[in-house]
C-alpha cells in the first residue's frame, strides 16, 4: 500500500477497511463460541469458501475494468459437468470414457477460456451490452449443462481429478498430537489471489486493467487496447470458473447439473465488500480476498451459533447493503478531502465566489 | 516576437462546414507557428467549436485544405490529428482519476523489468523526470482525483507532450481557476512556447487573451474576420472585432411596457458560491436580458428560479404571492416556465411527436374520466400552436429531432405557452438556430411581451439582447455589476461587453 503519514491514517483506514471488519468478525464470533476460531475450523473455512473465491478473483479482473461476467456461475457448472461425463463410469453417470483425469483437467480450462472469449468478443467486437450477453450465456450454459446431464449428477471420480477439492497437501502435529491435514483446496485458494495480486498490480497487462476501468477514452488515448484488455480478463474469468468446477466437483466428489446455480449474487457481494468498486478501476484483490474471508466466518460463524439459514440469508443482504453504503461514504469522503486539498493547497482559497 | 520563425506549424486554408440549415464556417483561414500561443476568440455559435473539431478530426469540412507537419489533408481523422501532434485540453480534463499521477504519465509504457514485472520505483522516478524536464513538480505517487483542476490541466498538457504533441488546444482552461492557479499554468504554458510548443487558446476572457496569447483570429458568424498581433491591440477593438457593426439584428416595436403592474419581484436572493444579492423588478410585458461570461451566476438563479436547482435564501414574489418553487411542475403551477440552454438534454424529448412534446406540462389540464387524455382538445390545441408560432413541421405527429434547430426551439415556446406562463425565463434561446429563425423567435418573444408575459432572457449575444430587451443587466462572479437601460446614451454592445469582462463601466443614464 502506499505511504502512510498521520494525516492520511483514516484514509488508510478507510481503504483498509474490509481486513478491519474481518478482525471484528474473527473477535466477535470467537467470543461467541470457544469452537469456533480453532485451527480446524479455519482451515475449513478456506475450503468452504475456495470455489466462490475462485469465482470472485474471475469476477474482479472484469470489475477492474468497469465490466462484469454474470455467467460465470453458469461456466462453473458446464466445466465440472464435463469433466464429471468424461471420467466417471457408465455405472455413475459417466460417458464411460473414463479420460486420463489430466486431460479433462485440461479439456475443463480450455472450455472455460472459450466461454469467456466468446463473452468477450460478442462484448468487444460486437458492441453487445456486457449485461445481456452475459445474462444469455448465463442462461445457454446453464440449460447445456442439464441437457447433457445423465439426468442426475457424476459422481465417484479419480482421486487425482478430486485431489485439488478434497486432496491435502500435509499435515501438521498439533499440540493435542491430532494431526491436522492443510487441504489442497486452501493452499490453492491462497496461491490464486497472490499470483492475480501480483498480476494485477504488477503486470501491465494489470495495470492496463485499472486504466481502462479509470477512464476508457483516456486509457484509449494512451495508448491502451482497450477491447483487448476486455477480451483478455473475460477469458481469465472463465479460466478462473473452469478451475473453481474442478475444485467444486473434487470437493464433492461430484458434478451436479445444478453445480453453482446463484453462486453469482453472492460473488459479486464478496468482491463489493472486499472493495472492488462496480464502476471499475477501484479496489485489490487483497482486498477481495477480505471479501472472501468476511463472506466465509460469516457464513461459518452464524451457522455454528445454529442460527436459522434465513437468517444467514438476510444478514448477507444487510452486510452487501453496509459495503455499499460504507463504499459510496468512502468516495464521498476521499472526495471531499479531495477538493479540501485542492482548494488550501497552493491557492488562496475560496477568493472566488463562483467556484463550484 | 520569435513565433515569426520557420515553417508553420498549422495551416488551415478556406474551411467550410455547413450543417442542415447553418453555415457553420465559410472560407476560414488559421495559421499557427512553432512557439506561438495563438488565441482563438468569437462569441456563441462564431465557429471556433467547429473548427477546432474540423482540426481534431472530429468533423468533416466541405471545403478547405489542412496542411500540418508538412502533410496535406482534405479532412482528418482523429487518429491522423493525434499522429500530427494535435493534442485537445478540453475545460473538463478526461483522466484516470483514481490512479496516481504517475499510471496517468506512463499509462500504456509502464516500465517493466526483464521478467515483465511493473518496476514500481521506476515508475515514480520515471514519471517525476519526465515531470520535472517540463518543469513541473508534483506529487506523483498522489491519485489525480486529489489534484486541483490547475494541476490537472497542466498533467494533461504534459501528457499530450509526452505523445509527441506540438500543438495543444487549450479550451477555456482557466474557466474554473481561482487567480494564483491561473498564473501558475500560464507560467507553464510560457515555458512550453519557448521550447517550440506551439498553443491554440480559446477563452471567453478577453483580458487572459491580451496577457498569454501573441496573435488572436477573431471569428465571427463562421467567417474569420481578421488575424492580429496582439500586441497594438487593446479591448475595445477586439470586442468590436467580434461583435460587428454591419448586422441586421431583430428589433422589437414599442419596446417601453406599457403596463406597470409588477409581475415578479426579487429581493436579496442569496446562495452561496453562485450568486449574491439578486435584485429586480419584472413587470408586466417587460423584457430584460441578463449578460454574463459562462459561470457568472445567470444559469444557477434561472434554474433555481425553476426548481431545477436550489434557489437559496431571499424574497420572490410572483403575482404578488410569495414564490417558491422546488420542483419545476411547481414553477409551473405557480406561473413561472423556463427554455433550457441545452435544448437536448431538457427542452424537447427527440423520438417523440411534435404533439407530445407541446402538451407535456398540461396533460392534467387535457386528462378527462379515469385519466383519458381528450385527444380532440389536444390535436385542437397542438395546430393552433403550430399556427400561431409558426412551427414548419409535415404534421404534429412528427419526431421533434428531424426539425430543424429552430423548429424545436418553437416547439420548447409552444410547450411552455401552453402553461399559460406569468414569467418566462429563456436560457440562451437562439443558440444553435439560423439567423431567420432568430428573427422568428425574437417575434415569439415580443408577442408574448405584448400579451402582458414578463420575460428574462439569459443571452451571450448582446446585439440581440439590445433588440429586444427592455433593460439589460450584467453579472459578474455571482453579482448583478451593472445595469442598463435600453435606448439610454451609454447601452452600447461595446460597455456591456466591457461589463461582462468584470471592467467598470462609467455610464451616464
Amino acid at each position: 500500500m502506499s505511504k502512510v503519514n498521520s494525516g492520511n491514517l483514516f484514509v488508510f483506514l478507510v481503504e483498509n477497511l474490509i481486513w478491519v471488519l474481518v478482525l471484528v468478525a474473527l473477535i466477535v464470533f470467537s467470543l461467541l463460541s470457544d469452537k469456533f476460531l480453532t485451527p480446524f475450523n479455519m482451515v475449513n473455512l478456506l475450503v468452504r469458501v475456495a470455489a466462490l473465491g475462485l469465482l470472485v478473483i474471475g469476477q474482479s479482473f472484469t470489475l477492474i475494468t468497469g465490466n462484469f461476467d454474470l455467467s460465470s456461475e453458469s461456466t462453473m457448472g458446464l466445466t465440472a459437468m464435463v469433466g464429471g461425463l468424461m471420467i466417471a463410469s457408465t455405472v455413475n453417470g459417466g460417458l464411460g470414457w473414463e479420460v486420463n483425469p489430466l486431460i479433462a483437467i485440461a479439456v475443463m480450462i480450455v472450455l472455460g477460456c472459450a466461454i469467456g472469449w466468446i463473452n468477450g468478443t460478442l462484448i468487444t467486437k460486437f458492441k453487445m451490452n456486457n449485461f445481456i450477453v452475459t445474462v444469455a450465456m448465463l442462461m445457454i450454459l446453464r440449460g447445456v449443462t442439464y441437457a447433457i446431464s445423465p439426468g442426475q449428477s457424476t459422481s465417484f471420480f479419480p482421486e487425482l481429478f478430486d485431489f485439488l477439492g478434497s486432496g491435502s497437501v500435509m499435515r501438521i502435529q498439533q499440540a493435542t498430537g491430532r494431526f491436522l491435514p492443510i487441504p489442497a483446496a486452501a493452499i490453492f485458494l491462497i496461491l490464486m489471489f497472490a499470483v492475480s495480486h501480483v498480476v494485477t498490480r504488477y503486470r501491465r497487462f494489470g495495470r492496463n486493467m485499472y486504466a481502462v476501468g479509470s477512464n476508457r477514452s483516456a486509457a484509449d488515448a494512451a495508448g491502451i487496447d482497450s477491447q483487448r484488455v476486455i477480451l483478455l480478463v473475460y477469458i481469465v474469468s472463465g479460466l478462473f470458473a473452469a478451475l473453481a468446477g474442478l475444485l467444486e466437483a473434487g470437493r464433492m466428489d461430484s458434478a451436479t447439473p445444478r453445480m453453482g446455480s446463484g453462486m453469482i449474487f453472492s460473488v459479486q457481494a464478496a468482491a463489493v465488500i472486499g472493495g472492488i468498486s462496480l464502476f471499475g478501476g477501484r479496489g485489490t484483490l487483497i482486498g477481495a480476498f477480505g471479501g472472501v474471508l468476511l463472506w466465509g466466518i460469516l457464513d461459518t460463524g452464524l451457522n455454528m451459533l445454529q442460527v436459522s439459514p434465513f437468517w444467514i440469508e438476510v444478514s448477507r443482504g444487510l452486510l452487501l447493503l453496509f459495503a455499499v453504503f460504507l463504499d459510496a461514504m468512502k468516495v464521498r469522503y476521499l472526495h471531499r478531502i479531495a477538493v479540501r486539498k485542492a482548494l488550501t493547497g497552493n491557492t488562496i482559497g475560496l477568493q472566488d465566489p463562483v467556484m463550484t | 516576437m520569435d513565433s515569426q520563425a520557420g515553417t508553420p506549424v498549422l495551416e488551415m486554408r478556406g474551411i467550410g462546414k455547413a450543417f442542415p440549415g447553418v453555415q457553420a464556417l465559410a472560407d476560414v483561414d488559421l495559421t499557427v507557428m512553432p512557439g506561438e500561443i495563438h488565441g482563438l476568440v468569437g462569441k456563441n455559435g462564431a465557429g471556433k467549436s467547429t473548427m477546432m473539431a474540423v482540426l481534431m478530426g472530429i468533423q468533416q469540412p466541405d471545403e478547405g485544405t489542412i496542411v500540418i507537419a508538412c502533410a496535406q489533408f482534405k479532412a482528418m481523422t482523429p487518429r491522423e490529428a493525434l499522429a500530427s501532434g494535435v493534442a485537445y485540453v478540453p475545460q473538463r480534463i478526461a483522466m484516470m482519476t483514481p490512479l496516481t499521477v504517475a499510471e496517468n504519465v506512463l499509462a500504456g509504457m509502464m516500465p517493466v523489468n526483464k521478467m515483465g514485472f511493473v518496476n514500481w520505483g521506476q515508475v515514480y522516478s520515471e514519471a517525476d523526470r519526465r515531470l520535472k524536464q517540463l518543469g513541473l513538480e508534483m506529487d506523483v505517487r498522489a491519485r489525480v482525483e486529489g489534484l486541483s483542476v490547475a494541476e490537472q490541466t497542466m498533467l494533461a498538457i504534459a501528457k499530450a507532450l509526452f505523445s509527441n504533441a506540438k500543438l495543444i488546444i487549450l479550451d477555456e482552461p482557466t474557466a474554473a481557476l481561482p487567480r494564483p492557479d491561473v498564473d501558475r499554468l500560464f507560467a507553464f504554458v510560457r515555458s512550453l512556447r519557448s521550447h517550440g510548443v506551439a498553443f491554440i487558446y480559446i477563452s471567453h476572457h478577453l483580458e487572459e487573451v491580451f496577457e498569454i496569447c501573441d496573435r488572436v483570429t477573431v471569428l465571427r458568424n463562421g467567417r474569420l474576420v481578421e488575424t492580429r498581433d496582439v500586441a497594438g491591440l487593446d479591448t475595445p477593438t477586439l470586442i468590436r472585432l467580434m461583435v460587428g457593426e454591419d448586422v441586421k439584428e431583430f428589433a422589437r416595436e414599442g419596446s417601453q411596457a406599457p403596463q406597470r403592474t409588477e409581475v415578479m419581484v426579487v429581493k436579496d436572493l442569496v446562495r452561496r458560491g453562485h450568486f449574491e444579492e439578486i435584485n429586480f423588478t419584472l413587470h408586466a410585458g417587460e423584457v430584460i436580458g441578463i449578460a454574463g461570461l459562462e459561470g457568472c451566476g445567470a444559469s444557477s438563479l434561472a434554474k433555481g428560479l425553476f426548481g431545477l436547482q436550489r434557489m437559496g435564501a431571499g424574497d420572490v414574489t410572483l403575482g404578488g404571492k410569495p414564490y417558491n418553487a422546488m420542483t419545476p411542475m411547481a414553477a409551473f403551477e405557480q406561473g413561472l416556465a423556463y427554455l433550457p440552454q441545452d435544448r437536448y438534454l431538457l427542452g424537447i424529448v427527440g423520438a417523440r411527436p411534435v404533439r407530445e412534446n407541446i402538451t407535456y406540462p398540461v396533460l392534467h389540464r387535457l386528462a378527462r374520466a379515469f385519466g383519458f387524455v381528450n385527444q380532440d382538445e389536444e390535436r385542437k390545441l397542438v395546430q393552433d400552436y403550430i399556427t400561431q408560432l409558426g412551427i414548419v413541421t409535415p404534421s404534429a405527429e412528427q419526431t421533434v429531432s428531424l426539425l430543424s434547430g429552430g423548429n424545436q426551439q418553437k416547439v420548447v415556446f409552444a410547450k411552455l405557452a401552453t402553461t399559460r406562463p406569468q414569467v418566462l425565463i429563456l436560457h440562451e434561446p437562439t443558440q444553435g438556430v439560423d439567423v431567420h429563425a432568430k428573427i422568428d423567435i425574437y417575434r415569439i418573444v415580443s408577442d408574448l411581451a405584448a400579451q402582458g408575459v414578463g420575460i428574462v432572457i439569459i443571452s451571450s449575444e448582446v446585439r440581440e439582447l439590445l433588440g429586444v430587451c427592455d433593460s439589460i443587466m450584467v453579472m459578474y462572479r455571482g453579482h448583478i455589476t451593472e445595469r442598463f437601460v435600453v435606448g439610454a446614451p451609454g447601452t452600447t454592445p461595446e460597455n456591456i461587453l466591457i461589463a461582462i469582462e468584470g471592467g467598470a463601466v462609467n455610464v451616464a443614464q
